[in-house]
Formats: C-alpha cells, sequence, structure tokens
C-alpha cells in the first residue's frame, strides 16, 4: 500500500531543528522531500563521526548523526539561492512543488527573494509555511531565539523544576519537536483545503505560540483567579505519594505514581506498612497532598536498597503506576519498545543500520515509521536538475564552476 | 477568500483529560467533533483551576481550554442501548479518537474491528500510556510513568538530584498531538486512495520522539547522556556555551551566544576574559567560569535590560518569563494570540487561542460545550 503523502512535492529550506522535524515527518509519510543544503553546509565536522562501512566511501559529511536522525526520509539538493541563478533555479523547482517549509528568521526569506510573494507569483497555489521563533509581526518580530530561549519565554521554564532551585528547561529540544508537529498537522489540513477548492495559502507557525499550548493550565489560572502558578518538581496537583526515587545502583531511578486509594493501599501492603495506612496524615488523597513532603521520605527509604527492574515489577503487578527513568542505554532493550518497534532502522548506504526515532504511532495501513534513510550531499541534484528542469551536462557544470552547485561539500 | 479546511470532517471523540487536545485541533480548524461524555461527565471537568476557584463541571479551566469548539453528548458506556447508539453514529462519522485502556473499547463491541465492519471507511484513533498491546500494555498508565519509561524523565533536570518531570501533562498533550497529525495523515491517505485506519499512539513514543539524539549517541558512541540542567545535551569541552539559564538582578534569563560572533558575549559583558582563546576554544569544558564571570555583569541588570542590550547586539538572549507576564504580554496581546471567549456561565473567559496562523482558512476558537449540551441535535429522538 502507497504510503499517505506519496505524490505530494515537498522544497524544504530549513535550518536548526523545528523545520527539519516537520520535513522529517512528513518525509516519513511518503512525501517527496527534498532539503536545500548551501554547497559549504556540512563542510565542517564538528567532533568526530562514525565509521563508514566496509565498501562505502568515506564521506564523513554524510555521517553525522544528528544530521541524519533529523533529515531522514529526505534528499539533498545543493544550491546557492543567494546566487541570482541558484535563485532561479530555486524558484522553478518551487513551480513543481506542492509545500515550501522554511524556518529562517522573518528578514532571511525576503533577502534571497524566495518569500511568499515571489513563490506565489511562479506557483500560486503553493502551501508556504514559515515557522519563525515569535513571528514576523508584533514587538518580538526582530528577536532571535533558538528552542531554550522559547522555552524560557513560554513559561515552560519557569513551571519546570524543583521548587527550591532555578527555573528549569524540558531535556534537549522539546520546543522544536512540538513546533515540528504542530506544522505537519496544519500542513495536511491545508493540503486538504487545497484538494477540495485548489487553493494554496500562508502559514505562519509561531513556535512561541505552539508551545503556550502546553502550559495553558497556569494560564488559565492566571486569567481566572489571578494566581502565578510556581515550578513544583515531581508533585502532582491531587495525586499523593507522586514522585522519583532512588532505588539500588548509579543512577538508578523509579517513578512512582499512587492515582487511586485503591494503588495506596496496595502500596502499604507490599511496603508492610500498614501503620501508614491507618495514619490520619495518609487517610485521604488530599491529606497526602498535604504531607506529601514525608511521604516522599519514607519511600525513599524503601526504595533506596531496592533493584529497579524488580520494583517496577512488583509494583505494575500490584496494580500500582510505576517505571524505571530509563537511561539511554536501556530503551534499545526495552521489551515494550522492541515489541513496537519504537526505533525504526534504515540502511543507511555509508553508515549502515541506523536507529531513528519514529513519530509516535502504529497504523495498519502502514502510514508508520520512517521512509528513507538519511540525505546524501547533493543525492537530489540529478533528479531535480535532470528531470525536473531539463538542464544539461554543460548546464549543471557551469552551475558546479560558480558554486552555485556541488557534490560534495565546498571547502574554500 | 477565507475556508474551513476539515470542513465535513465528523468526529467522535471520547478522549478525557489532556489527550482531548487531538479533538481541539480538528475542532479549530472547522471539523464537527463531538463529545462522548459519561453522566457526570468527561474527568478533565472537575480539574483545577476553576473559575474563582468554584468547583464545577462548566467552570474547569482545563475543561475551557481544552474542549473548545466541539458540541457534547452523554452516553453511558454501562448501558447497552448507549453503547448502540455510538454504532449508529459511527455509521455517518468519519474519526473517533478514544484514551481507554486497551482492550476496553473492544469489551464493548467498540473495537476498530468491530466499527470497521460497521463503518469501512472509519479512522479511528486509540491512545494509550504505552500502547495496545505488548508487555506493558496491561501496565497502569500515568504522566509520570510514560515519561519514566520514554527515557525522556532521566534526562530532565540537575545532575546532582532526581530526575524531574516538566510542567502538568506534556507528555499526555504530546501523545495527542502525535494523535492529530496521525489523524490528518489517515485522512489524507483515505482522501487519496480510499480505506480507513487504526491509529495505536503511544503517550511513551510521544515523550521518546523528544529526546532528540542521546539514543542514536548511545547507539553510536556508547555514550550516556546525562542530567545538565538547562545547558544543552552535547557536552564536549568544545562544544558550544553558554546556551543556559542564568539569575540576574530581579529575576532569570536565558543566555545565549551568537554562534557564528563568538566574542560578542564578552563584548556585551564587558569580560574580556570571555575572549581570550582558551575560553572560546573549549567553551563547554569552562562553563563553570563562564557562569561566574557572566553573573558579574548580569547581577547589575534587569531582566528586560538584559535582554534588551542583548538582542541588540544580534545576541539570542530572552527573559524568564512567568505565566501572568505572559499573559500581559505586549507581542502575544498585539497578535491577538489570546481570545476572549463568551461562556454562558464562566462569563467571559481570556484564554489562548490559535496554534498557528493560517490565513486562508483561518482557527475559530468556539467555546467549549455544556455537559449534554447537544443531546437533543446529535442523536435526534433516539
Amino acid at each position: 500500500m502507497r504510503k499517505a503523502l506519496e505524490g505530494i512535492r515537498i522544497l524544504e529550506m530549513t535550518t536548526a531543528v523545528a523545520g527539519p522535524v516537520c520535513g522529517h515527518i512528513l518525509g516519513d509519510m511518503g512525501a517527496e522531500m527534498i532539503k536545500v543544503e548551501e554547497p559549504r553546509s556540512r563542510a565542517r565536522v564538528p567532533g568526530g563521526v562514525p565509521p563508514s562501512i566496509a565498501g562505502a566511501p568515506d564521506r564523513p559529511y554524510n555521517r553525522q548523526t544528528n544530521y541524519v536522525e533529523l533529515n531522514r526520509s529526505k534528499r539533498s539538493l545543493s544550491l546557492n539561492v543567494a546566487a541570482d541563478e541558484g535563485r532561479e533555479i530555486y524558484l522553478r523547482l518551487a513551480e513543481k512543488c506542492d509545500v515550501m517549509i522554511e524556518n529562517f528568521a522573518p528578514r532571511v526569506v525576503g533577502n534571497l527573494g524566495i518569500d511568499y510573494e515571489s513563490i506565489k507569483q511562479r506557483n500560486p497555489s503553493i502551501i508556504y509555511v514559515s515557522m519563525p521563533a515569535f513571528g514576523k509581526t508584533g514587538p518580538y518580530r526582530d528577536r532571535g531565539s533558538y528552542g531554550p530561549g522559547i522555552d524560557a519565554m513560554s513559561g515552560i521554564s519557569h513551571l519546570t523544576g524543583y521548587p527550591d532551585r532555578e527555573p528549569g528547561k524540558p531535556a534537549n529540544f522539546f520546543c522544536d519537536q512540538n513546533a515540528g508537529l504542530h506544522a505537519a498537522f496544519i500542513i495536511m489540513t491545508a493540503l486538504r483545503h487545497r484538494r477540495r477548492t485548489g487553493e494554496g495559502q500562508y502559514i505562519e507557525m509561531s513556535m512561541l505560540e505552539g508551545e503556550l499550548q502546553s502550559v495553558a493550565p497556569a494560564l488559565m489560572d492566571v486569567t481566572l483567579n489571578g494566581r502565578n502558578r510556581v515550578r513544583t518538581g515531581n508533585k502532582h496537583e491531587w495525586f499523593a505519594p507522586h514522585g522519583v526515587y532512588k532505588c539500588d545502583g548509579e543512577e538508578a531511578w523509579i517513578a512512582l505514581a499512587i492515582t487511586s486509594e485503591n494503588a495506596w493501599n496496595q502500596l502499604c501492603k507490599i511496603m508492610d506498612r500498614n501503620d501508614l495506612k491507618e495514619n490520619a496524615k495518609f487517610s485521604s488523597m488530599e491529606e497526602r497532598v498535604n504531607n506529601s513532603d514525608e511521604l516522599d521520605e519514607i519511600l525513599s527509604k524503601w526504595t533506596a536498597d531496592k533493584d529497579k527492574h524488580s520494583l517496577q515489577k512488583l509494583l505494575q503487578s500490584n496494580g500500582i503506576s510505576a517505571g524505571v527513568a530509563l537511561r539511554p542505554n536501556e530503551l534499545f532493550e526495552d521489551p515494550q519498545m522492541l515489541h513496537r518497534s519504537s526505533f525504526a532502522w534504515s540502511d543507511h548506504p555509508e553508515m549502515g543500520p541506523f536507529p531513528h526515532t519514529r513519530t509516535a504511532w502504529k497504523s495498519t495501513r502502514g502510514n508508520t515509521g520512517i521512509s528513507r534513510h538519511g540525505p546524501l550531499f547533493g543525492g537530489a541534484n540529478d533528479f531535480v536538475f535532470r528531470d525536473l528542469l531539463g538542464l544539461t551536462d554543460d548546464d549543471i557544470q557551469s552551475l558546479i564552476d560558480a558554486k552555485i552547485t556541488s557534490y560534495s561539500p565546498v571547502t574554500d | 477568500m477565507q475556508g474551513i479546511p476539515l470542513e465535513g470532517l465528523k468526529v467522535l471523540d471520547m478522549t478525557t483529560s489532556t489527550f482531548n487536545y487531538a479533538g481541539k485541533l480538528l475542532a479549530g480548524f472547522g471539523a464537527d467533533v463531538v463529545k462522548v461524555e459519561p453522566p457526570d461527565g468527561d474527568p478533565i471537568r472537575y480539574q483545577p483551576p476553576f473559575v474563582n476557584d468554584q468547583v464545577d463541571p462548566e467552570l474547569s479551566g482545563r475543561h475551557l481550554h481544552m474542549n473548545t469548539g466541539k458540541r457534547s453528548i452523554v452516553l453511558d458506556l454501562d448501558i447497552h442501548s448507549d453503547v448502540e447508539k455510538i454504532k449508529d453514529l459511527v455509521k455517518s462519522f468519519d474519526i473517533l479518537i478514544e484514551s481507554y485502556s486497551p482492550g476496553y473499547m473492544e469489551s464493548l463491541g467498540l473495537g476498530y474491528e468491530q466499527l470497521n465492519a460497521i463503518q469501512p471507511e472509519l479512522i479511528m484513533a486509540s491512545i494509550t500510556y504505552f500502547g495496545q498491546d505488548g508487555p506493558y500494555a496491561d501496565y497502569e498508565g500515568s504522566e509520570l510513568v510514560a515519561d519514566a519509561l520514554s527515557g525522556y524523565l532521566y534526562l530532565t533536570g540537575d545532575s546532582d538530584k532526581e530526575p524531574v518531570k516538566c510542567f502538568d501533562n506534556l507528555i499526555e498533550q504530546q501523545s495527542s498531538l502525535q494523535a492529530a497529525v496521525a489523524i490528518m495523515t489517515a485522512v489524507t491517505a483515505r482522501e487519496l486512495q480510499g480505506g480507513g485506519d487504526y491509529l495505536d499512539i503511544s503517550a511513551t513514543e510521544a515523550a521518546l520522539f523528544l529526546l532528540g539524539g542521546p539514543a542514536q549517541m548511545y547507539h553510536w558512541t556508547d555514550r550516556i547522556a546525562g542530567r545538565v540542567g538547562t545547558r544543552l545535551m552535547n557536552s564536549a569541552p568544545q562544544m558550544f556555551y553558554p546556551s543556559c539559564i542564568r539569575p540576574c538582578k530581579d529575576g532569570y534569563v536565558h543566555v545565549h551566544s551568537n554562534t557564528r560572533y563568538v566574542d560578542l558575549l564578552g563584548i556585551l559583558m564587558e569580560q574580556p576574559r570571555l575572549n581570550e582563546p582558551e575560553i572560546l576554544e573549549t567553551p563547554m569544558g569552562h562553563a563553570d567560569e563562564i557562569d561566574e564571570i557572566m553573573s558579574r555583569w548580569l547581577m547589575k541588570h534587569d531582566k528586560f535590560e538584559v535582554v534588551r542590550m542583548a538582542q541588540e547586539m544580534r545576541l539570542p538572549f530572552t527573559e524568564v518569563f512567568t505565566p501572568e507576564e505572559i499573559v500581559n504580554d505586549d507581542h502575544l496581546n498585539e497578535r491577538n494570540f489570546f481570545v476572549e471567549v463568551d461562556h454562558p456561565l464562566a462569563g467571559t473567559v481570556k484564554q489562548p487561542g490559535a496554534p498557528g496562523m493560517m490565513t486562508g482558512t483561518p482557527w475559530e476558537t468556539k467555546r467549549a460545550p455544556l455537559l449534554g449540551e447537544h443531546q437533543d441535535e446529535v442523536l435526534g429522538n433516539q
């Protein structure tokens, strides 16, 4: 069966993380992704890269693991859009695309001559998606930021972390994945509209506004009650005990959430602490929340010498929500992840088997997983230049000579 | 010429709590989303914050936000004739979303196989903490434990303390966002090729999706990432620094160097040591020292001043905002991010609006429904 987005061609002019995430989601679902890279990109390879596999050319620029993970299911077009000829090729290519995605700072596409107005002139029904940090209008339009800076402004930092410490942060790049998912959703919505009416449109996904959806309860507490929430660590508003407790061993942690009276009773039984059940301080969920510090201490002492995996099994088999805080090395052995093939493996021609994190669903008609390995530099060049645009060998050679395109990163 | 992009799509929303987000997204862009609630209403209606702290199923801020644009009917799944009504509705609906434990819908005769027989084009999306089957399918789920078993919890927080979860139900919300993307994929497939789909969404995998690299890093290098507070995950000594949250005179700011013009930070803060080669070559390796040097300047300035001066020099600093500052923020209000929604019992409520701006087919925020408000409309004389 064909994947859902096969036959839809998407031009990706992106940087950093959010744009590429949106792109790979659509590529994973079968869209024909053409990711534009400057001829000079990938020239410097920070840190190390894994070795090439036997028989494959040794091209370190194709083996940067973060880049491969973010840009799987796409092919790479090497093109210098800043040059006049490069821009013209870009515009001609855009005529043949259904969607364009860009996530540069707001002025960039205008300066390059590939903003919505320019593209629309060549392709009136293009669906053009910008993913700026703050939006192209408003006092912050000229402000620059990456994902973590948006986490600071969205309230997520203020609301995440330990009560007695500084504002925290979701691990790694939460903002970008959130933005990429929202953008992928909206693009498919726009495609539906275009199927029905023939109309494209301009879409702006402000990363900050996408992230504000995650803090809505805190925003509502301000608008409804004038209350400014604070971070509460691992505590829950209405469940207790609720926290992360140290087990035996290095960096061994178990998360435990008592979400019902039954679970509380079971926990007391397992801990052999019926005295806790009898104690008025813990006799209801509300009382337990009020006395959660004391409960956390009791639990910490109890878990401290226990094996985390055994504890998870024991607690879960008694109907208690508990789970090991898995470390990155434990993910590949986790039985549920193995069962669900949570990692989708590609066969990268120069790296060998590569584990990708796929989107979070399985589909009975196969719209799941990934479509393709990471993009080899310039891998889409011939398809775009020859098949789509009808350029000759001489045309292409001129472009190479002028460094408007290349088949390997330009290093001068 | 403005259109309604999801016009004509009919959705039965049988989700609860933060899993309601997918239905909200679909409703905001014009799908007809009918929420099927138990007799006392979706439990989200009893979750704070409430209007003026009044506990009432029509006054929950979570419900008022999460259920915008939906209609509401009440059906009791313990009553056979009510379950039959769902089967009747399914015949003319396109999408069904639910978040019950694995096997529950099937036990009622509402599993995908059973409903697919009634409606062969049905798209059904089931959201659970761990997935429909496998060793954890019977596990007791929760936001915190899905976070834990995804690997994401381990990576959040400080290295000298326990892992800490993100605010509220971030993972549940992400799983529902993933469901919305999956649903639109299935809608696309159905409209282009025909046929329905069964989508099995896992909250644990939604959290795994946020990891962004540590799993791959372990596979390729055997290095195990740890918690780094608000610093960036890659902690090789030559790695870029600072990107972190630091205190300033009146609060906190996110500090971020300019990746291209690395000397700007030292110039802004008038600290030449920051531009010495030793520091510039291995910034992450000198992170603690850099923090100490920066504090000399940061503690002299308020957060708005810090950010203003930094942004003027193209250093992408930002303020750490509180929820109150966000609600009153000029930029967001100028862009009409917040909307004022009239509700017959809650009054006029200021709440977050669109997650994205479609110029041709704009998002519309319509109020959340009263419990069972659309019973007669949807079920007629049944």
